[in-house]
């Protein structure tokens, strides 16, 4: 118990979405059947952290949105290159779900249905983000049946998994 | 009228909204147009997939695992299937090497150094694939310190996968054959047919059909399914004789006035653990 005292939030939070971060490319690159065509999943576990810090109340305690911009530029120099793009989808994301916590409870099946939302605006976002330099040339259909539907599965499993280990620790890191 | 945003907002949505535009637009454009980022993009990229590599190792061993698991369903007819095949593969090999050491005799009597089919390798491992929904990339863990180039050709278990398109000091990206930007697979290849050989460029990647796409080809050129499709070496730092993979489909566009071939990469795309970077010996 006396370790817990000196694991802060603050010291934690960014660790644990730095190394999500990485993990996310390294998920998309180890695991095959998440890329297995047609399919195209994506992992969003970094968003899925950014999701637990609304659901469990603790954005307060946390320069919250300095995270996600900071991870947002993050993503777009590691992973695209392209500044702008995921740095908006993350912050857009994370706002419509900070926007509609209030409407939602502590619940499991209604936490998933919040972060089902963020996702949604996190995609579309990038979609749109992707179209205008050009850089998409799937159509909305397939774009909903191979890469949404299979990404919001495989997250939402993981969200569901870790989803009361995570309460746990923000309870006793709070 | 009751108002939904200030004024202030809206001011504040619009400028928002323009930053945003001409940052993606403005990066986008300028990665295009540069061989190496700016320096603080590279010390981020550098900085970022050293640490990418330490938490590779674990992801990977249990990416394996999974993968192996899968696979382990259908070895027994996959080993059915490839000791049919062996015996052709041995009688090939001799005569490979039969050819190669023919083709090196008579460059050396024509005094020719080097060919656009000569090319060295240089082996890399995967760090990273960007999770997005677009761009189709990895992160290798070689960079311009092992004398990779933006525009090189990456090679997977079959084929080729990839070009080069940022070089960072130890590490470097390849933009995949199946992503849709624009300007990513424009590889110069020659479609093998029995009648003849076809020259062109890949034009796009029909991300409905997941299909690498040759269009504006001549009504005239002989071409059919299942014809092989290979790098031809024209322009730019890709070598001949790289294998793309096979035709799938041929169309005629609405005015019959041209081809647009579908191909089918030969190399597995959704499971990328280590490359070989193609350096062509000809320098362009």
């Amino acid at each position: 118990m006396a370790g817990w005292q000196f694991l802060r939030l603050q010291f934690i939070f960014p660790v644990v979405l730095l190394v999500l971060f990485l993990v996310d490319g390294n998920l998309a690159a180890s695991l095959g059947l998440l890329m297995k065509e047609p399919i195209h999943a994506i992992p969003m576990l970094t968003f899925t952290w950014l999701f637990y810090a609304i659901q469990f109340g603790v954005i307060d305690r946390l320069p919250f949105y300095v995270y996600v911009v900071v991870f947002g530029v993050l993503f777009d120099i590691f992973y695209t290159g392209i500044l702008g793009t995921y740095t908006l989808a993350f912050l857009l994301g994370t706002i419509v779900m900070e926007k509609l916590r209030p409407f939602f409870d502590e619940r499991l099946m209604s936490g998933l249905l919040l972060l089902l939302i963020g996702q949604l605006v996190y995609l579309l976002v990038t979609l749109f983000a992707g179209i205008m330099i050009g850089a998409d040339n799937l159509t909305l259909l397939p774009f909903f049946v191979y890469l949404v539907l299979p990404t919001i599965l495989f997250n939402l499993i993981l969200a569901t998994i870790f989803y009361f280990p995570s309460w746990s620790l923000f309870q006793r890191l709070g | 009228m009751r108002k939904i945003f200030s004024s202030r907002t809206v001011v504040l949505l619009i400028i928002g909204f323009l930053v945003v535009v001409g940052l993606i637009t403005g990066s986008n454009w300028f990665a295009k147009r540069t061989n190496t980022p700016p320096f603080f993009q590279r010390v981020v990229n550098d900085l970022t997939g050293g640490v990418a590599k330490v938490i590779s190792i674990p992801t990977n061993a249990v990416g394996n695992r999974a993968n192996s698991l899968a696979n382990l369903l259908n070895t027994f007819s996959e080993n059915k299937a490839l000791k049919s095949k062996l015996d052709g593969y041995a009688q090939n090999k001799v005569k490979l090497q039969t050819v190669e050491e023919e083709n090196q005799s008579l460059k050396k009597q024509l005094q020719l150094k080097n060919t656009l089919t000569d090319y060295q390798t240089i082996s890399a491992v995967t760090i990273s694939r960007s999770p997005t929904t677009w761009n189709s990339q990895l992160v290798i863990d070689k960079g311009a310190k092992s004398g990779l180039k933006k525009g090189m050709p990456v090679l997977g278990d079959s084929g080729i996968i990839g070009l080069i398109t940022e070089v960072n000091t130890v590490n470097s990206k390849v933009s995949l054959i199946s992503d849709t930007s624009e300007d990513t697979n424009h590889i110069a290849i020659t479609v093998k047919d029995s009648a003849g050989d076809t020259n062109g460029i890949l034009t796009d990647y029909d991300a409905d059909k997941k299909l690498l796409v040759m269009g504006s080809v001549a009504n005239q050129a002989t071409m059919n399914k299942g014809d092989m499709v290979v790098t031809s070496g024209l322009g730019g730092l890709v070598p001949a004789g790289l294998l793309v993979g096979k035709i799938a489909d041929v169309t005629t566009d609405s005015y019959g006035l041209s081809k647009k071939i579908y191909i089918e990469p030969a190399s597995d795309l959704s499971k990328i653990t280590s490359v070989l970077v193609a350096k062509s010996n000809v320098e362009s």
